[in-house]
């Protein structure tokens, strides 16, 4: 399922002394299958794209396209586009609400009519999928849950409504290196039952490590899409957008600067593992020793 | 949600701006005073030019202002119509008469003053919020207030209360956004049904948000022990309130307002000129 953005332009409190143009221009395309990260400064308006994906934020001008329908127009079916993109915000765990986290997954799941039979099936398979026991907490209450349980009770309230395309605002804010890691390791498993997904975050090693393209956003404007080696190779333009580039980029940017026979757009652990093995023995190693 | 942002100041820079918020407190104070004593037109004239000079000095939109008349312009319009239709004036000044409705000329000034005189009030204290940040607000009512600690009145803490309160506002409404977008993005459904349905939608926003409160506030007070606040004893400002040269200028005017207008409505050395006027 593919999302066109075409010239999305979005100003908030409009003719008023707090006019803040949060989008500028912004004209991109996601395509079925992409793992689409969204990455820019604090402020660069990278919410407020992601909230015109299911029309909580409604088009002020320009043309977004949702699988082939046009959410433009005023009137539109919500159910249908909010249960195809499913969207969890930052620190979901803060929307919980039910006194059971059984009510609470499937509160989305029955918004959109769904019979009830088939939601508790759906509710067992969401809580199974981001690796809670469903016997053990579904009749737990919600609020006596650790914060990383909470967060995948969150997003298993938004996977109960089977979503196409999944869009996640910093997945994994706040949490630990653990947690962290668990919460990616989880959306790529669910990426199997729904391969679309967008990401913003701020954290370059996870979008580096994930995402097959990556939107740069700068106040309010995109910068450009990219693939993860053409843009972590650009340490300079990223720096001036005030981004940094991923660990492993740094590391091998560190040694092609001693001379080591480095590509700098290298992301991925595996890679540079790689790029030293071949490298070492090179004519880089003596530079490097003085 | 947020489009309607809590307080309606409005930030430009000007001299009434700057004004120590004391200042402004006790200056509508003395307008609203001064009202009360004006009962003739050319005494409305004045102090409508007054604010009217007021408002151009502080550079907020005409139209800013007048907005706040919206809330009070049913109750305008009541207190015309009634004081006008239906008392009765003196028998000479009558109009026009039809069952329990009288028109009489004197009727209609009584009725024209009054709302005139509302119509001002309302105005000006208006134009305190437009021109002064709640924040700055509460520090004026606490100084202002500060006697009443003699009589063991806790202004501080009153005061304290009443800005972590003024504070929270904005962050609860931005809160109940995005609580309320996090539903919706569930298919939440808050405007359909009847008003026992709409009510029911609405406790997935009203429980998180209940939630959040309770945990800010904790943390608040955390935040607050831990800094060591133990209330206003030995306690220091931030933004010290100082009273300058534009603020004896301001309360100055003032003054003489309040005088004129006692001057025009008593003539206490029966002035010829004022009885003109009159
Ligand atoms: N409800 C709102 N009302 C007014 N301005 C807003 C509102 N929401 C966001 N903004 C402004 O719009 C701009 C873009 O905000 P947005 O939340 O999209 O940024 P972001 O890229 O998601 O930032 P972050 O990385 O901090 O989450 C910011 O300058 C922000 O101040
Ligand atoms: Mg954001």
């Amino acid at each position: 399922m593919s999302i066109e953005i075409e010239k999305l332009r979005y100003v908030y409190s409009p003719k008023t002394p707090f006019e803040k143009v949060a989008l500028n221009d912004v004209t991109f395309t996601i395509e079925d299958g992409d793992f689409f990260g969204i990455i820019g400064h604090t402020g660069s308006g990278k919410s407020t794209l992601v909230s015109h994906l299911n029309a909580l934020t409604r088009v002020m001008s320009g043309k977004i396209t949702v699988d082939g329908v046009d959410i433009t127009p005023k009137k539109i079916d919500f159910k249908a586009l909010r249960s195809k993109v499913g969207m969890v915000f930052q620190y979901p765990e803060y929307q919980l609400f039910a006194d059971t986290v059984e009510k609470d997954v499937e509160f989305g799941c029955k918004n959109i009519g769904i019979a009830d039979a088939e939601c508790k099936e759906r509710v067992k398979e969401a809580i199974e999928l981001v690796g809670l026991d469903y016997e053990q907490v579904k009749d737990r209450s919600p609020f006596e849950l650790s914060g990383g349980q909470k967060r995948r009770v969150a997003l298993a309230g938004v996977l109960a409504m089977r979503p196409k395309v999944l869009v996640l605002d910093e997945p994994t804010a706040g949490l630990d290196p653990k947690g962290k890691r668990e919460i990616m390791n989880l959306v790529r498993d669910i990426r199997k039952s729904c391969p679309t997904t967008v990401m913003i975050s701020h954290n370059m090693d996870e979008v580096a490590e994930y995402c097959n393209k990556i939107a740069v956003m700068s106040d309010g404007k995109l910068y450009g899409v990219f693939t993860p080696n053409e843009l972590f190779g650009k340490g300079e333009l990223l720096k001036s957008l005030g981004l940094s580039v991923p660990k492993v980029t740094s590391i091998a940017n560190r040694l092609a600067d001693c001379g080591f026979d480095i590509d700098r757009g290298i992301v991925r652990a595996d890679e540079l593992v790689k790029a030293i093995e071949n490298a070492v023995g090179g004519k880089g190693a003596e530079k490097c020793a003085t | 949600m947020r489009d309607v942002s809590f307080g309606q100041y409005y930030p430009v820079p000007s001299p009434i701006h700057r004004l120590d918020p004391r200042t402004k407190l006790l200056s509508v104070i003395i307008y609203i005073v001064t009202l009360f004593f004006i009962n003739t037109f050319t005494g409305f004239g004045i102090a409508a030019l007054f604010l009217l000079i007021i408002i151009l000095i502080s550079k907020v939109p005409l139209g800013k202002v007048l907005k706040s008349v919206k809330a009070v312009l049913f109750l305008l319009i009541f207190t015309f119509l009634f004081t006008f239709l239906f008392v009765k004036g003196e028998p000479d000044k009558l109009i026009w008469e039809w069952g329990i409705i009288h028109l009489y000329w004197d009727r209609l000034f009584v009725s024209a003053k009054l709302c005139i005189r509302l119509l001002l009030l309302v105005l000006g204290p208006a134009l305190l919020t437009l021109t002064t940040t709640p924040m700055e607000l509460t520090d004026g009512v606490e100084s202002l207030l500060k006697p009443l600690a003699l009589i063991k009145v806790p202004v501080h803490s009153l005061a304290i209360i009443m800005s972590i309160a003024l504070r929270l506002i904005p962050t609860l409404m931005e809160e109940t956004d995005k609580i309320i977008n996090a539903q919706k993005a569930r298919c939440a459904d808050f405007d359909s049904g009847n008003i026992f349905k709409r009510a029911k939608a609405m406790l997935p926003v009203l429980i998180p948000l209940f939630v959040s409160s309770f945990r800010r506030a904790d943390d608040l007070a955390d935040a607050m022990d831990s800094r060591c606040y133990r209330g206003a004893k030995g306690r220091t400002r931030m933004r010290v309130l100082k009273f300058r040269f534009s603020d004896f200028v301001m309360l100055f005017f003032m003054a003489v307002l309040l005088t004129a207008m006692l001057f025009l409505k008593y003539n206490w050395f029966n002035w010829a000129f004022i009885a003109v006027l009159v």
